[in-house]
């Protein structure tokens, strides 16, 4: 019996490494698999790790920039988890309400919860996804993507006008209103305004009280009235006295910081930037601006915050999106919120309590406004938008290209690009397009014309630069603009957009001609230069020089942000 | 992830057999052999076990796992109307709290906020995904997952006419009601307030002088003075007479503001289609709603528009009593002009009916829970909450006057404990409602 056990245990002992070096293989296995797996989950569509996400990405409008991105600093700060232990997060994507509605409808939009200036853009929202939808039966109540909104802040467009111009307006022993505006602009040339354009909540509320105006109407504003010439004249001789459009209130009150009251007498703006103004937040204020309520009624700008309603949003995100709700509405939030100059939504925080901002030395009254002007119906806003397009103040503008052989390579193909984009962003066949090529001399002019005629040359041109020599930039410029004094169109805006990425070198005019040139010229024919300057090479004083001289400003762009770039540019045109 | 318990099981198996072996030589040399056979019968399990789990999900016909393990607490989705979210949303954090547990498992109530009128629309066009003829079990492990996370279990909608059209719709759709009316699943009012007038005291004085009693007729009347404030005997800089209604594409009180208004126009309860298209009727009506300072469908024109952008917004107009009510401290702070609160004679309210979803996408422990959670409600700690946020009780032991509540506080602005006048408007039915959005759609704007 020892001798048959002896035998069997050779045979016992291989049995027992094989199964085991079996199990050992089931264990690597997992280790091996699992991580591969989970890989794999992630780049496969929705998982249980994503359908748990608790993290909310918010995309907000740029002008409250700093107010939430501390905010949802503290608010992440904190720490806060989903009942299964999921950390709750709010990330933020900065974006205009026009992007927002783009990307929402595009059904790939980067973020769940949206926060523009306006509760206008989530009504175009869900005018337009209901109306991609299919409805079943007249007055069906329709579909809507957007959640319930929560507001936070809120804040009333005004018109912000320096203390002397305010003054000169009638403020503050009579009431000042669109109509005051106007009628001062139209009778006065040296009286320089600007609102954004209707892509903006104030731009919007600008151009309706021009409609309202010109209708003869301070309600019941209709298409028809919209469209009716005499309004539509009435509009187009406002529009005339516009300076110059804008990428938004931002960029407006940035300008106002550096360059004080000659820039601009009054322009149109959101309270709280009055306000961000007066106290400091973009720098020493060169003068105080008063914000003055109109008296025919304006418009708020209400910030609301409301999640998209798809099918994607995790039980935890909407967690996320109501801790965050309440956190907005905590003391200590909207105490904050009081602080940049906004107001609050919590009704029971006084708006003169102590250390507001919100105060009469600060140009602003927090028992204005008094009315506000009707909102038309969505589809009458809509002919509005229409209507001042073809209204609008319009445009001569030149583009001045650097071709010098520093562009080689992929800063050429980039600019192509940007030139195109500007192009494209011009709806309207209407405004006259120009274009000067130079390097070592100006190589190459496309006279001024309209986009219906020149369209296709323009783009014919841009796309054969050929990069090579020096960089003749002022000779470019007063090329550009000795033609546009030619033509002395005082009802158009006229403006150069001027790029180069490296110093001049080669002009026959010096800086100090040209600019003497510029300012002399510019009392008869004001024409604004906007400067490009491309790259690290880019001589920024130079093109100081030539922005101050003509009440423009210089821009910076990379081969990154050039396209961009132009595409905000041709937002003031 | 799925093949970690079938390879755990293997291995596991594997190891138990590994380990039977080395009892099986240890007994050879004089040891006990019931550890090698319970080793042995562990192991030939977890190997049977784990041939079963890898049957279930490689074996051909079963792509997917026929039944998803439960996980964590009964969940109880509530889908809220707006004016009693904040009280439902303070009551489910005390549930939460209060380690209620259903079949041993613990419950945990989701507050959803959503209009009456979106979420019906939603329930129309099935926007929650009912299953409709399918079973659970024809759902694969997605669509389960889809079900359980998103779809309601409690309807709170504004008012009960709400719950009869959703009824309607699904009745056209499946062949009977999701929302019971009687029966231990019944919708019943766990709260009621009422339309009022809200007006600027400074405005209401005014109209007082100018036309006596507020009622919809002297609203209308200011609507269409052509000279705005001035003409009435107010203050140039207030500009024109602002309505201010609920935008009824956004909010439901906006329907049952126009159909009170219809109410009184006709002098009697019950409104009809052929009421609603009456062109004398829509005259009058658009007249009406022209004064409203935004049609554009931007706002939802709440009380707490009313109070966040004041008087620059709308002077007066129909709202629920609760929000005017949670608005009444704030509006003074904000604006330094108190509101005055009136009752009208055709009265309208919203009883916000607790509507249990009593289809097969809720399983019996969900409904069951979120009956504990109906009954938590109505429980008089909690109804006195509900009166403290300005809402009525609808526990007749829970009075609105006891103690210190917006009711008692706000009585030198008028609001009534008990409102006299009981003409009520009746139920709309559908095909009125839908006239008054479609007759509001082409002639005031969505």
């Amino acid at each position: 019996m020892k001798r048959q056990q002896t035998n069997r245990r050779p045979v016992i002992a291989t049995l027992a490494v094989v199964i085991a070096v079996l199990a050992l293989c089931c264990v690597a296995a997992i280790v091996v698999l699992l991580p591969k797996m989970r890989a794999t989950e992630t780049t496969s569509g929705p998982t249980t790790a994503d359908q748990r996400s608790a993290t909310l990405t918010i995309a907000y409008s740029p002008e409250k920039t700093a107010l939430v991105k501390d905010l949802a600093a503290t608010f992440n700060a904190r720490k806060l988890r989903t009942p299964d232990r999921q950390a709750m997060s709010v990330e933020l994507v900065e974006m205009t309400p026009e992007e927002m509605v783009t990307q929402a409808l595009s059904g790939q939009p980067a973020f769940q919860a949206l926060t523009p200036d306006s509760s206008l853009w989530l009504d175009q929202l869900n005018r337009r996804w209901a109306q991609s939808q299919t409805q079943a039966e007249p007055g069906a109540i329709a579909p809507r993507l957007v959640g319930e909104p929560v507001r936070y802040a809120v804040t009333p467009i005004v018109i912000a006008a320096w203390a002397d111009a305010a003054r000169s307006l009638g403020w503050p022993d009579q009431p000042v209103g669109w109509s005051t505006l106007q009628t001062r602009a139209q009778q006065d040339p040296s009286f320089k305004w600007s609102h954004p354009s209707t892509a903006h909540a104030s731009g919007l509320l600008a151009t309706l009280a021009e409609f309202y105006a010109g209708a003869g109407v301070q309600r019941g504003l209709t298409a028809e009235l919209a469209q009716d010439p005499r309004t539509a004249a009435f509009v187009s001789a406002v529009e005339k006295t516009v300076r110059y459009y804008g990428e938004g209130e931002m960029a407006v009150i940035q300008r106002a910081a550096t360059d004080g009251p000659k820039y601009l007498d009054a322009f149109v703006v959101s309270e709280q930037l009055v306000v961000a103004f007066n106290t400091g937040a973009f720098g020493q204020p060169p003068a105080d601006l008063i914000a003055l309520y109109p008296s025919e009624g304006t418009l708020w700008a209400d910030h609301p915050l409301a999640l998209l309603e798809t099918a994607e949003i995790t039980a935890n995100q909407r967690r996320t999106f109501q801790a965050l709700r309440e956190f907005l509405a905590e003391p200590a939030a909207q105490t904050k919120i009081l602080n940049a100059g906004y107001r609050p939504a919590d009704l029971n925080i006084p708006l003169d309590s102590p250390g507001s901002p919100l105060t009469a030395a600060n140009g602003v009254n927090p028992a204005e406004p008094q009315t506000t002007l009707q909102l038309p119906t969505p589809d009458v806003v809509s002919v509005v938008q229409n209507v001042w397009a073809l209204t609008k103040r319009k445009t001569n503008v030149f583009l001045v290209v650097d071709t010098s052989g520093s562009m080689r390579g992929e800063k050429l193909s980039n600019a192509q690009a940007a030139l195109r984009t500007f192009l494209a962003q011009i709806p309207s066949d209407q405004e006259r397009v120009g274009l000067v090529e130079f390097n070592s001399g100006v190589t190459n002019i496309i006279e001024l014309d309209t986009l219906a005629s020149n369209r296709a040359v323009l783009t014919d041109a841009i796309d054969t630069l050929e990069a090579g020599g020096n960089t003749a930039l002022l000779d470019a410029v007063r090329t550009a603009y000795s033609r546009l004094q030619r033509q002395a169109d005082l009802d158009r805006i006229n403006a150069i957009v001027a790029m180069t990425d490296g110093r001049e070198n080669a002009s026959a005019v010096s800086l100090r001609q040209l600019t003497a040139e510029i300012q002399a010229g510019n009392q008869d024919v004001p024409v604004v230069i906007f400067c490009v300057a491309y790259g690290s090479d880019a001589d920024y004083e130079l093109l100081q020089s030539l922005a101050d001289a003509s009440g423009g400003q210089v821009r910076q762009g990379t081969t990154e942000t050039i396209r961009d770039l132009y595409k905000i540019l041709s937002s003031y045109f | 992830m799925d093949l970690v318990p079938i390879i755990g099981a293997l291995a596991g198996g594997l190891i138990a057999i590994g380990l039977s072996i080395y009892f099986w030589i240890a007994a050879a040399r004089g040891g006990r052999r019931t550890q090698a056979v319970f080793f042995l019968i562990l192991g030939l399990v977890l190997i049977v076990v784990s041939a079963g789990l890898g049957w279930q999900k490689l074996g051909p016909g079963n792509p997917e796992p026929l039944v998803v393990a439960p996980r964590g607490p009964v969940q109880v989705r509530v889908l809220t109307a707006l004016p009693v979210e904040p009280w439902v949303r303070a009551a489910a954090q005390r549930f939460n709290e209060g380690n209620f547990r259903q079949d041993g498992q613990p419950i945990e109530v989701q507050v959803i906020a959503m209009d009456g009128l979106t979420a019906l629309g939603k329930f129309d066009r099935d926007d929650f995904g009912a299953l409709g003829n399918r079973a659970r079990a024809d759902l694969t492990a997605q669509e389960l997952e889809q079900l359980t996370t998103n779809f309601p279990t409690v309807w709170i909608p504004d008012s009960r006419y709400l719950v009869e059209l959703a009824n309607a719709s699904y009745k056209e759709r499946l062949g009977r009601d999701v929302f019971l009316t009687d029966g231990e699943y019944r919708a019943r009012p766990v709260a009621i307030s009422l339309f009022t007038w809200g007006i600027y005291q400074s405005r209401a004085a005014v109209l007082d002088k100018t036309f006596g009693d507020v009622d919809w007729q002297v609203i209308h009347d200011a609507a269409i003075a052509k000279g705005g404030w001035p003409e009435l005997g107010g203050d140039k800089a207030w500009g024109f007479f602002k309505l201010v209604v609920p935008n009824p594409r956004r909010n439901v009180g906006g329907l049952a503001a126009m159909i009170a208004a219809a109410g009184e126009y006709y002098d009697r309860t019950n409104i009809s289609v052929a009421d609603v298209t009456d062109p004398a009727f829509q005259k009058w009506l658009g007249e009406l709603m022209g004064s409203l300072t935004d049609v554009s469908g931007a706002s939802a024109y709440t009380a707490e528009d009313f109070a966040l952008f004041g008087y620059s917004v709308g002077d007066g107009g129909q709202l629920l009593e609760s929000d005017l009510l949670n608005n009444m401290a704030g509006i003074q702070t904000r604006w330094a002009d108190p509101l005055v609160i009136r009752y009208p004679k055709y009265l309208t309210w919203f009883d916000f009916p607790f509507s249990i979803w009593v289809g097969p996408e809720t399983t019996a422990p969900e409904k069951n829970a979120a009956l504990q959670f109906e009954q938590f409600l109505l429980t008089p700690e909690i109804q006195k909450l509900a009166v403290q946020q300005g809402l009525r009780a609808a526990n007749s032991e829970v009075s609105v006057t006891d103690g210190d509540t917006l009711f008692t506080r706000w009585q030198s602005q008028g609001v009534e404990a008990v409102v006299p006048r009981t003409t009520r408007m009746a139920s709309p039915s559908r095909d009125v409602l839908l006239a008054l959005l479609r007759w509001f759609d082409l002639n005031v704007g969505q």
